[in-house]
């Protein structure tokens, strides 16, 4: 086990390396940034001495070996564009991102489960075909799309939730102000919900016919239908046998959903502006606020590796079958 | 199945039913027409004691709250209400004192010395003298801080700052390299703040603790969320009505519009032009449009690096860049993708400072034809005269996907044959701007003023000056524009740009399309008009 | 997808045959799709869909009833039904906010969104596969760096390597389908590899190879034919997701340019407009879309249940 963990981790800080050249070859790729940084009317030796300050005017090995000498001792770099560290402005707004994320999964599995059974159960019944042909809705409307459609009705027309912004719950804890995070918590969920559908749904529809075809499967082993055939309630059978090991695969996807998630907060948390690091990075990606993209992109793939890492762990306790190697 | 997993159920379960109960107890919590965050919405109801709050939304965040690092119209908007200014541009475009009661211009036009008012404070509660003053411009030009802003990167360079002196405790004088006649505006431009407290504070700290000057002072900024302003109590210099104004960012203009209409912002900015409709159709909530000074243009790039392209070397000629001017219906664009009856613009200038004399291009097609083919550049057998690039940004102003793709759509059925590159804006369009390498046919809108044709004009002020992005040379106009440094009274200087406009009439780098509008969208409880200049002065506002 | 799931890092959990087992059960794939009147009825109409599509998408000069590019500023944003100014024809589905033809766009924007969609899956599965058979078939240090490779992309949220590639590169119609392709070629490596290792324990390719038969000829007779089922099925799935990602990239300003007609283009460019009441420039397109995903997505069903029940759940 021990060995184990060591190697994934090795591998998680190969992976993270990866990703840091990628990110700081594509982003450099397109030539000079320092234009952006400069008032419109600036003269050429301004220009210059900006970029020297910016230090662009460094051969590109040179400046990536800087960067990584950096990241090494977990000093990404000053945004250039507001010249704070980029690492704490990608933290500030982790637990926005965060929230709207684990919500998102939390809708897209817990809601994914039920309705998965109940459409397998009910197998051919209009039920199930209503489910179905809603799930496959769900798969086939861009997120954008959604969320202008939620606030315009439910936001707007009905007035049943608010239309944008977001209350915290998350950074009241990290302050240890745990008053502020039971008060803000009902007003944060009433936040939580629209953008936290446009960002699920997606995978809520994907996971309810995970859960339905899984289900499927095991209603047909043989050990269901002799429980079935022992006579044991119907219900007896769904949950403690077919259910119970129908959610074994699913468990799996949790960490990819997750990086999945990550990628629509973009669009999600420009719709809803919500004050995350998905409107951080799009907005430093098109300024070439290259030290904040490139903490994003850290943090991100960390966040991702290291959950995946813990879902293949847990995973091998939920399952005696799987073995680590 | 491990017991582990037995447990793990019961915690999903758990789960599962918190977040039914919250849902549920959630929704009918919410009481009909106020969906807005913890009662912000209803702070600005007026109940006697709440404070008056302002809530206005833009679509982008401040990158910080350093007064010398203003990047953007949005930042400047909320540093006009935190920081004051030596002088002011009021909305009609006359300059008028604010903190100074007055100035005095030096014999050879370079010192400008300033008389401040007796009694200032900053908010920290430090006197505001001469010596603030002095170090706002120092701080400001000092290269060790590196501030890429509006007062370093621009005002000092087109001041030519040479430097400051403190007379007296009241009285300040600015030292510049030449004359310039737009120096009282562009020094109205510079947020003063205070010396001691700005010296105790490093560059980081500054950027997150702003200490202003103006009528309303810093609470507190979520970052991507808002920025709250409280009003400063008793403050001498401006009356305002309003106890606080948070400045909440809403990138998406949907989201915006929703807001408004659902009553949780006052004031909203860049109101699309297809949603006025839903907003006057609202009741609670109407558009207000304003001309504005941003002048939109189509450049005609007429460097030699395009000399092997046909359309290079056709709008090189100056009957080619008249021809255009009547191939393009600028007043119909204005109607249908900007809700706006604008004129078309005959120059470079704004009203009221421009030439008044010229007539602006009509729609003529026919005419731009006949100028065309007598140019020399008939209509050759495919229907087409000439293959032309057009470049433009996208997103950074009014509709401008839109009005550029109808550009093209006009100069193809003038027989022009375009081919439309539209780019990223700040990442591919702006850099090859800077580099003078958008062409030959670009699409670009440069800020203007209310009050000085010379300040219109100083985007063209050299043939290699870095906004003379079509690198046109008129041998009369720069010959004109050197006179402009010899004279001092206005009847004089009006008289010389008048007829540089009328050589740019005849000879146009650009082909000339109209002052943007502004749209903002405004609740009707708030009593509030928009100004021309793009300035956001929420001072003005108050209650209905 | 089981498979993929479980080897987030690569071969860093190795199902047990016992495990394979399990998932190879075939339940009766005739029974159950005949005995839901949802499953036998569907597939055909998707099927129907898809061709009619395709028909547009080829005959789209043909069919059109206007130039999808022609303004008329004037008439715009006219609803369905409207007559044009010419009076000669309609505005069948209503015209946009330059007062082009939305019915024109729409067919013209199928050529666009599918060959974007078809293009980008099949870059993808053929980088995919390549990669995944050379990991699959070579092992060792090959399929280490293949493998570390593909966790590499997949911890690399795919949306801001798309932004970062559109805005450096530019937005365009190859770079779009570039992004695209990259964002997919894991999946299908993964698979191949699978499949690949699979059948390389299997006896007659052990006996094949141990008489001296090309390794190339070993991949296209013995192991291709195999994985294909599974491929076809998964990338029929991907066709509809890249559908829908090219839709977010409009949105966020890094689709193709503007003045070509996409149904994620139109579906973005509208959103402006929503409020205003103009629905039309947002129904149709977003209906395109669906019945797109969903012909697809239920092929994509059907085509799992008959050709490969092993992947199941996808």
């Amino acid at each position: 086990m021990t060995t184990y963990l060591v190697r994934r981790l090795l591998q998680t800080i190969v992976v993270i390396f990866g990703v840091t050249i990628l990110s700081f070859f594509a982003l450099h790729l397109a030539g000079d940034p320092t234009y952006l940084y400069v008032s419109e009317r600036a003269t050429d030796e301004e220009v210059a001495e900006t970029r020297a300050k910016l230090g662009f005017d460094k051969p590109l090995h040179e400046q990536y070996f800087s960067y990584v000498v950096g990241l090494a001792t977990l000093d990404l770099g000053n945004s250039l564009r507001s010249r704070t560290p980029a690492f704490e402005l990608v933290m500030e707004r982790m637990p926005a991102t965060l929230e709207l994320t684990i919500f998102a999964i939390l809708f897209a599995t817990l809601l994914a489960i039920p309705i998965g059974i109940l459409s397998a159960t009910r197998r051919g019944t209009p039920l199930d075909g209503g489910i179905m042909l809603f799930a496959m809705f769900g798969q086939s409307m861009p997120s954008f799309w959604l969320g202008i459609m939620l606030i315009l009705v439910v936001g707007l027309w009905l007035r049943w939730l608010p239309i944008s912004g977001q209350v915290p719950i998350i950074q009241p804890l990290l302050d240890g102000d745990f008053q502020t995070a039971i008060t803000n918590f009902p007003d944060a969920i009433r936040h939580l919900i629209l953008p936290g559908i446009t960002l699920g749904v997606f995978s809520l529809a994907r996971n309810a016919r995970l859960v339905r075809s899984s289900m499927l499967e095991v209603l047909n082993q043989d050990y269901v239908t002799t429980a079935k055939a022992k006579g044991l309630a119907r219900h007896t059978v769904i949950m403690r046998h077919a259910f119970r090991n129908s959610l074994i695969p699913f468990v799996t996807i949790i960490g990819l959903e997750f990086g999945f998630l990550l990628s629509g907060v973009v669009v999600t948390e420009t719709v809803f502006s919500w004050p995350g690091v998905g409107r951080l990075v799009f907005n430093a990606i098109n300024q070439r606020d290259i030290p904040v993209v490139q903490a994003a992109v850290v943090m991100f793939s960390l966040l991702f590796v290291l959950l995946n890492l813990i879902v293949d762990v847990v995973y091998t306790r939920l399952d005696p079958r799987i073995r680590l190697s | 199945m491990s017991k582990l997993s037995r447990r793990g159920w019961v915690s999903l379960a758990l789960l599962l039913v918190l977040l039914v109960s919250t849902a549920c107890t959630a929704m009918p919590a919410a009481p009909a027409g106020d969906s807005g965050a913890a009662g912000e919405a209803a702070a600005t109801e007026a109940a006697s004691g709440e404070p008056q709050r302002l809530v206005v939304a833009q679509s982008v965040d401040v990158q910080g709250l350093e007064p010398s690092n203003v990047n953007s119209r949005a930042e400047s908007n909320i540093f006009t209400h935190m920081y004051a200014t030596l002088y002011e541009i009021t909305e009609s475009g006359a300059i008028e004192p604010y903190l100074a009661e007055s100035y005095t211009l030096s014999e050879d036009g370079k010192e400008m010395t300033f008389k401040l008012r007796e009694g200032l404070v900053c908010h920290d509660g430090e006197a505001l003298t001469a010596e603030d003053v002095a170090y706002t411009f120092e701080r400001a030009a000092d290269d060790a801080n590196a501030f890429t802003g509006n007062t370093a990167g621009f005002v000092l360079d087109a001041l030519d700052y040479q430097g400051v002196r403190v007379d007296s405790d009241l009285e300040v004088t600015i030292l510049m390299g030449r004359y310039s006649s737009p120096a009282l505006g562009l020094i109205s431009e510079a947020f003063i703040h205070c010396k001691d407290s700005y010296e105790a504070m490093s560059l980081e700290d500054a950027a997150a603790n702003p200490i202003g000057s103006g009528p309303y002072r810093f609470v507190e900024w979520v970052k991507d969320d808002y920025v709250l302003l409280e009003k400063v109590p008793d403050y001498g210099l401006k009356d305002v009505a309003y106890d606080e104004i948070q400045w909440k960012v809403i990138p998406e203009a949907s989201t915006r519009t929703a807001e408004l209409i659902a009553g949780n912002v006052d004031v909203i900015t860049n109101v699309p032009p297809d949603q006025h409709a839903a907003i006057d159709g609202s009741g609670e909530a109407s558009v207000n449009g304003v001309a504005g000074t941003r002048r939109m243009y189509v450049g005609f790039n007429q460097r030699d690096i395009y000399d092997d392209t046909e359309g290079g070397r056709a709008i090189k000629d100056p009957a080619v860049r008249v021809a255009l001017q009547y191939a393009v219906d600028v007043p119909t664009i204005c109607q249908t993708l900007l809700s706006f009856d604008c004129e078309r613009a005959s120059s470079m200038v704004n009203k009221p400072n421009d030439n008044a004399n010229l007539e602006p291009y009509p729609y003529d097609p026919v005419k731009a034809g006949e100028l065309l083919d007598a140019a020399g550049y008939p209509l050759k057998d495919d229907g087409t005269r000439f293959d032309i690039t057009f470049m433009a940004g996208r997103g950074r102003y009014l509709n401008d996907v839109a009005v550029v793709q109808a550009i093209a759509q006009y100069l193809t059925d003038a027989g022009v044959n375009v081919d439309l590159q539209i780019m990223d804006w700040g990442s591919e369009f702006v850099p090859a701007l800077r580099l003078h390498e958008v062409g030959p046919l670009y699409f670009v809108g440069t800020g203007g003023s209310t009050w000085s044709a010379v300040y219109d004009m100083s985007d063209l002020s050299a043939p290699d000056a870095a906004t003379n992005y079509t690198e046109w040379n008129n041998q009369e106009w720069f010959d004109l524009w050197a006179q402009l440094g010899e004279v001092r009274d206005a009847a004089a200087e009006k008289e010389i740009t008048d007829k540089m406009l009328e050589v740019m009439y005849n000879d146009p780098p650009w082909l000339f399309l109209y002052f943007q509008p502004d749209f903002y969208g405004v609740a009707s409880d708030v009593d509030w008009q928009p100004r021309r200049d793009e300035i956001i002065d929420l001072t003005t506002a108050s209650p209905k | 997808m089981i498979e993929q799931a479980k080897t987030t890092q690569s071969g860093a959990l190795t199902a047990t045959p016992a495990d394979q087992g399990i998932t190879r059960k075939q339940p009766s794939m005739w029974r159950s799709a005949s005995a839901s009147l949802v499953r036998a009825r569907w597939p055909l109409l998707a099927v129907i869909c898809l061709v009619t599509l395709v028909i547009v998408a080829l005959f789209a000069p043909q069919i059109a009833p206007a130039d999808p590019n022609r303004q008329h500023l004037i008439q715009r944003l006219q609803p369905p039904l409207s007559p044009n100014e010419q009076g000669e024809s309609m505005y069948w589905l209503g015209s946009d906010g330059l007062g082009r033809d939305v019915l024109s766009r729409l067919i013209y924007g199928a050529r666009v969104s599918l060959a974007v969609g078809v293009a980008a899956v099949a870059i993808g599965g053929l980088i995919g596969v390549f990669l995944g058979v050379v990991a699959g078939y070579a092992g060792g240090r090959t399929d280490d760096v293949i493998m570390r490779l593909a966790d590499i992309q997949l911890a690399f949220p795919f949306i801001l390597l798309a932004i970062m590639v559109l805005v450096v590169l530019g937005a365009g119609f190859l770079n779009l389908v570039i992004v695209l392709a990259i964002g997919q070629w894991v999946t299908y490596a993964r698979i191949a590899r699978g499949e690949t290792i699979a059948q390389k324990r299997k006896d007659y390719i052990e006996s094949a190879r141990a008489i001296g038969v090309h390794g190339s000829r070993i991949v296209r007779r013995g192991i291709l034919p195999n994985i294909l089922a599974p491929l076809i099925v998964i990338a029929s799935f991907n066709v509809a997701g890249v559908i829908l990602s090219e839709a977010a990239l409009s949105f966020l300003g890094l689709g193709v340019p503007p003045e070509v007609p996409t149904w994620g283009g139109m579906l973005a460019e509208s959103r402006d407009q929503l409020l205003g009441g103009y629905w039309w420039l947002a129904v149709f397109p977003g209906v395109a879309i669906m019945i797109t995903v969903l012909s697809l997505n239920i092929l994509g069903d059907w085509m799992r249940d008959f050709l490969d029940p092993r992947l199941r759940g996808r």
